[in-house]
Order: C-alpha cells, then sequence, then structure tokens
C-alpha cells in the first residue's frame, strides 16, 4: 500500500515547468479576474449573486429574470436618479466561498452600489457579512434563514422574503386550523443543513404554539441535491404519519414527489410541501390533489399594485408566468429603489437609513422593512392543491389559497433582537 | 422493524444499488482497461437524462423505448469522440494531466447543458405498463423501480458475458495486461481502447435515461451521481465489475440501514461504510494493490 501511494504521490509531484506553467496560468486567471469593465458615467451598477448552475439553478435563474425585469422597467422610464441600471451577475455554485468571492469582486471591480443575495442560505449568511463588512446594501429575496436577521444581522441586510420561522408558522397555523382538536402524527423529511433544521424545529413548535396535539413519528435528513430518496420514503410510509411535512424544494422536490407517489406515500398520508409555480408546472397533474402547498409569492393570489402588468409582461418576455423567485426578485429592485430614491443618492449608508423602518410599494403591496431587524412584512400562502390542472396556465394551481400574514407569524421585535449578536 | 417494511427497504436499497451499478460500471471498466479515472462520467449521465427527456418531450411521451435506446447511443458517440479527440493522447500522461483533462469535460458538459437545455428542471413519463406499483403483503413498491433493477441485472450479465465469453473481452483483458504484445499481434490496441470509453459512455447515458423517470432532469445531475458512483467504485475496487456491483449493494444497504436506525446521520451511512471497507481492505472488496483491473479481479 506504502509503494503504491508513494507511486501515486510521485506521478502528482510537479516539474519546474509545470509548476511555471501554472503559476503562469494562475496569473492569467488573476488578470481576467481583475479585468472588469469600467462604470459608465450614466451608468449604476447592481450585483446578483446567485446560483445559476447545479439542482436549484432554476429558482436563482427566474429570481434573475424577475430582478432584469425590474430593472428594465425602471431604466424604461428613465433610470434610477438619472441613471441606467446595470445588471452584473455571477454564479456561485451553491458555494459560500464563491458567493462571497463574487460579492468582494461585485463590490471592489464592477462597483456595486446593491447586491441581491442567492438562493442558498448557507451562500447568505456568508455574503451578507461581507456586504456589511463593505457597507453595501444586500438583499435576501430567495434565501430565507431567519439567522440573516437575527444571529448574523448585520443592519445593511434586508430580507423581503418569509423567512424560515414565519413560513413554517404560517404552514402550522393553516394545519391547525384544518385540524382543531383532533390529535395527529406528523413526519418530517427536510434537506441537512440551516434551512431544513430550522424550517421544521420552527414547524413543530409553531404547532405546539397553536395548539395541536401531535406525536413526530419519522424525521428524516437527506442531503440537499439528493437524487434518490428511495431509501427514506419506505421510512416514511411505514411511519403511518397522518401528515408528512416535507422540507425540499426546487429539483428535490420533484423528485422526492416522483418516486414518493409510487410508494404510496400522498395515499397514506397529507403531504405538505413548497409546491410554487416551478414546481406544478414541472409536475404537470402530478402532484395528488388534497396535497398541501405552501409558497411565498404565488402569481395567481397576488394582487399588489402593477402585479397584473407585471405578470403579463413577464410572460410575454419568457414565455412562461413568474415563480415566487421571479416575483420577489422583482420586489427587491422596487425595495431598493425605493431606498434610493429616498435616499436622493446611492451611497450605502444613506439608502440602508432610508429603507430601515420604512413602508415601500411594490407588487405584492406595501412591504414594511422593520427597523429592529429589516425583515419584511410579507405574507405567506397556504393552500389545498387542485385535483386538475387549471387550463389557464397549463398546471394545477391550489383550490383556495389563504395568505397568512406576517403579524400572525414573525418573532416579535424584542425576540429578534434578544437573538442578534450584541455590539 | 416488522416483514412489511424491512422487504420495502430491502428492495429500496436494491434500487438504489441498481441505479448506481449501471453507472459505476461504466467508470469501472474505464478505469480497469484505460486507467482513466473519468471525472466527465457523471456529466455521459446527465446528457442521457436530458437527451431522453428531449426526445420524449417532442413525442409526447409515445416513443419511451426507443429514446431509451437512442439516448444512450447518442452519448456513446459523444464518448467515442471525447476519446479520439482528447484522451487518446494522454494515455501515457500523469494521472494528475488525465483529471485535469477529464474535470475540463465535465465543466464543458455542464455548461454547454446549461446552454442547450436551460435550467429548468424537467421530468419523464415512464411508459403506461411501467407506471403504478405493486403490493407486497401490504405494501405499495412502484413498478418502475423493479425495472431499474431488471435493467441493472441485464447489464451486469450482458458485461460478464462481453468481458469472459467473447473475443472483445478477451482482446480487453489481454490490452490491459500487455497492449504491446497485443499490437504486435495485429489488434487494433487504440480501436479497442476507443470501443471501451464508448461503452464506457454508453453505460452511463442509459444509467441517465433509466433514472430519469424518477427524478427532476436538469442541471445538476453530473455533479451528485459523480460522488455516489466513485464510492461505489472504490468501495468494490477500481476496475472490477463485480466489485461495482457488490459496492452498489454496500452502499444501498448502509444507506437503508442508516436511515432506519439513525435517520439524522443517515447521510454518512454511506462515507462510514467507504471508511470501514477502505481500512479492512484497501483496494476495495475486490480489488488487489497493484493489479485493480477486471480480467485481475473478476
Amino acid at each position: 500500500m506504502l509503494s503504491s501511494a508513494r507511486k501515486c504521490l510521485g506521478s502528482l509531484r510537479f516539474s519546474t515547468n509545470s509548476a511555471r506553467s501554472l503559476t503562469a496560468i494562475a496569473a492569467a486567471f488573476a488578470f481576467a479576474l481583475q479585468a472588469s469593465p469600467a462604470v459608465a458615467a450614466g451608468d449604476v451598477v447592481i450585483g446578483v449573486s446567485t446560483t445559476l448552475s447545479g439542482p436549484i439553478s432554476q429558482l436563482g435563474q427566474t429570481g434573475l429574470h424577475g430582478i432584469q425585469s425590474a430593472v428594465d422597467a425602471i431604466n424604461s422610464h428613465g433610470g434610477l436618479l438619472g441613471k441606467t441600471i446595470r445588471v452584473v451577475t455571477a454564479d456561485d455554485g451553491m458555494s459560500p466561498a464563491t458567493g462571497t468571492t463574487n460579492v468582494r469582486q461585485m463590490i471592489l471591480s464592477d462597483h456595486a452600489v446593491a447586491i441581491f443575495g442567492p438562493v442558498s442560505s448557507a451562500v447568505g449568511a456568508a455574503e451578507e457579512t461581507l456586504a456589511g463588512q463593505y457597507r453595501t446594501p444586500y438583499f435576501l429575496f430567495t434565501s430565507n434563514d431567519v439567522k440573516m436577521t437575527t444571529s448574523s444581522f448585520t443592519p445593511y441586510a434586508f430580507q423581503v422574503v418569509p423567512n424560515t420561522v414565519m413560513e413554517p408558522r404560517a404552514v402550522a397555523r393553516y394545519l391547525a386550523d384544518q385540524v382543531g382538536s383532533k390529535p395527529i402524527t406528523i413526519a418530517t423529511i427536510t434537506p441537512n443543513y440551516s434551512f431544513g433544521r430550522d424550517s421544521v424545529d420552527s414547524f413543530l413548535q409553531a404547532l405546539k404554539t397553536y395548539g395541536v396535539t401531535f406525536k413526530v413519528v419519522a424525521q428524516e435528513y437527506p442531503k440537499l441535491g439528493e437524487t434518490d430518496y428511495t431509501p427514506y420514503i419506505p421510512a416514511l410510509v411505514s411511519a403511518h404519519a397522518d401528515y408528512t411535512f416535507v422540507g425540499e424544494y426546487g429539483g428535490d422536490l420533484i423528485t422526492l414527489t416522483k418516486q414518493a407517489v409510487g410508494f404510496g406515500l400522498f395515499k397514506q398520508s397529507t403531504v405538505i410541501g413548497q409546491y410554487g409555480r416551478l414546481a406544478l408546472k414541472t409536475l404537470p397533474n402530478e402532484v395528488p390533489g388534497g396535497t398541501i402547498g405552501f409558497d411565498r409569492a404565488p402569481f395567481w393570489a397576488m394582487t399588489g399594485l402593477g402585479m397584473d402588468a407585471f405578470i403579463n409582461d413577464y410572460h410575454t418576455k419568457y414565455g412562461e408566468w413568474p415563480s415566487a423567485w421571479a416575483i420577489m426578485g422583482y420586489t427587491a429592485v422596487q425595495t431598493w429603489a425605493e431606498g434610493v430614491t429616498r435616499a436622493k443618492e446611492f451611497a450605502g449608508d444613506k439608502v440602508v437609513a432610508a429603507l430601515s423602518g420604512a413602508t415601500v410599494e411594490t407588487i405584492r403591496g406595501p412591504i414594511t422593512l422593520r427597523s429592529c431587524d429589516h425583515q419584511g412584512d410579507v405574507a405567506e400562502y397556504v393552500g389545498t392543491i387542485a385535483a386538475t390542472a387549471d387550463p389557464r396556465y397549463g398546471h394545477q394551481i391550489y383550490d383556495t389559497t389563504k395568505a397568512v400574514p406576517a403579524d400572525q407569524v414573525m418573532l416579535t421585535c424584542a425576540e429578534a433582537q434578544a437573538l442578534q449578536p450584541k455590539h | 422493524m416488522n416483514a412489511q417494511t424491512a422487504i420495502i427497504e430491502i428492495l429500496s436499497a436494491m434500487t438504489t444499488a441498481s441505479s448506481l451499478f449501471i453507472i459505476a460500471a461504466g467508470l469501472t471498466l474505464v478505469f480497469g482497461a484505460l486507467r482513466i479515472i473519468n471525472l466527465a462520467h457523471g456529466s455521459f449521465y446527465m446528457i442521457g437524462a436530458l437527451l431522453m427527456a428531449t426526445l420524449l418531450g417532442t413525442s409526447h411521451h409515445a416513443l419511451f423505448w426507443p429514446a431509451l435506446l437512442l439516448a444512450p447511443i447518442a452519448v456513446a458517440a459523444l464518448g467515442t469522440l471525447c476519446e479520439v479527440v482528447l484522451l487518446r493522447r494522454i494515455y501515457h500522461r500523469d494521472h494528475l494531466v488525465q483529471l485535469l483533462a477529464t474535470y475540463a469535460l465535465f465543466l464543458i458538459f455542464s455548461d454547454l447543458s446549461l446552454r442547450l437545455w436551460g435550467t429548468d428542471s424537467r421530468t419523464v413519463a415512464a411508459p403506461a405498463m411501467l407506471t403504478g406499483n405493486i403490493l407486497l403483503r401490504g405494501a405499495s413498491f412502484p413498478i418502475y423501480d423493479l425495472f431499474v433493477i431488471v435493467v441493472a441485472a441485464g447489464v451486469g450479465i450482458a458485461l460478464w458475458l462481453l468481458l469472459q465469453w467473447t473475443m472483445l473481452g478477451w482482446q480487453i483483458r489481454a490490452a490491459v495486461e500487455d497492449p504491446e504484445s497485443l499490437a504486435a499481434i495485429g489488434t487494433n490496441v487504440p480501436l479497442l481502447f476507443t470501443l471501451v470509453f464508448t461503452l464506457g459512455a454508453f453505460l452511463s447515458g442509459l444509467g441517465g435515461a433509466v433514472v430519469a423517470p424518477l427524478q427532476a432532469v436538469g442541471p445538476g445531475m453530473d455533479q451528485s451521481v459523480i460522488v455516489s458512483a466513485f464510492i461505489v467504485t472504490v468501495i468494490g475496487g477500481l476496475g472490477s465489475i463485480v466489485g461495482a456491483a457488490l459496492g452498489a449493494v454496500v452502499i444501498g444497504l448502509f444507506q437503508a440501514m442508516g436511515i432506519l436506525w439513525l435517520p439524522t446521520w443517515a447521510p454518512a451511512f454511506i462515507f462510514l461504510a467507504m471508511i470501514l471497507v477502505l481500512v479492512i481492505r484497501p483496494a476495495g472488496l475486490l480489488g488487489t494493490v497493484g493489479s485493480a483491473y477486471f480480467g485481475q479481479n473478476d
């Protein structure tokens, strides 16, 4: 074994020439990374560092579409403070290290005046800290870990998405209304990282708060990006839970759904999952009717100012209906633009001061960004999925969509501040 | 755990093992014959699944069976191209160069797939005869999962027959032992290596096409599968087809046990399996140090 290891190490040893070549290549890469277009006099740059490759890239890509739509709308009306907004983008590959590199590059080289955050909360937490260090406003519109407004909060971050406390509490509230005082059993399956664990903890805690009598009979934690749920599903089926809370999303939720249907999970248990526009479109008529869905911004239930125009424009431009990620991306840009308008300049400190505690009119309706944690008071939407596709959209939507207002499910300011870092 | 749960868990583990085996068989075949660790193997798997989704998307899922053959054949053709244009030039180079070359292919295919197919996830419908489920002591088990197990068994038997009982198989094994002597008696060794790499790509494409109806088909499939496929081949012994089958079963069973007994730690169980096997048998279950290829080990 030792000899083969030595042989292997020997084959990996660089020659002097190889080392020189690699140094030259590394230098060329470094030069290429540094070289970036200068900001034109009439331009202002915003950066979007999100996941554009891999299993959750669909979320990042449609979020980017939402941002670009908002920027196009602003530019078509003369820009912001007389400047044309230009969007620079980079793929974080779901890696916090890559995300922070992107953000640093955007701020230092592209002179981005605001950063719009990623899909993964792990990436978001790392980027948020960095954006705070550079005093650059940072908008979270897809990743939603509550820690980003509590334990890792920086005053430069704003979250316009229901966080990992609000979302599961909203679902728990909906479920509490449905089951009343009847005792129920619960199984959970969520991805094995902070978002998944926080979501399931908050969901179970909220059920207790809302007086639901329940027993947890199974809990599974597959890795993010799992492609084979086959070993997990029998454990859920054999638990015979009345309700199965699914914290998977994106391609993972689609894969889990396809595999779980064959095992009869949906027949045996009422599944509760994040079935938004993308999942329902990708699984046309494959989600059994009666499944409980939740979504952060379902386009079919949104009625904010300008929402109809946005939906139609988006459909014309991209040939599809907007996902929640697109709607929240659009909202995030509206929020930043309102801050700039109020501050009358692009400087990070001024924009942050203008937005803290402000109420912003968006296509999702008015959103107030609490001064205590910069969490937007955005609603979460829950409903029961229809048995058949809606002919207008070509996929299932919810039979009835209930908006759970933020004030019913948010942490109080005192609770949030108690979790924030003490300075 | 009751008998019903045990049966379903074992069958589920076999489904996992089967899909992993189809992919790992190609990976280990290529390593055994060509001594190349092909990082682009996951790309072939993803492209196989994407082609399946594309072919069925345009034919409204009516042509499942032809697509199941056409998608891997197209991937095999892509594999041939890679071997002829790039890999045959680096067989005698350092492993590092080979790794970098196949990693470059991985990145190129990843980017090309994003440009060609976009970021959307797609789904593939199984044919009517493979949809639904069967009841085993009252528990449901998907018919399509049984189909995956049957395909994997078919692949295993076909590979065994090929390598043990055909002239091509003998030539491949001889080429691994002593390519110079084989060339001296008139065998076209470069063509032989091209055929092996093409077969490896075909198997990976087949793996992607077969599992497409069970998954969200889209970008990222390449990354997620390659790690598991490598674990299977390392456990089985690099270069060993039978080892790959055993490795896949070990992974499937360890994962199932982890989920049943320690669900919080379940994802770690496959790594635990790998560590245990490597501690006991450093060259893998059916590998031997210094001669880890299928001709010797199987």
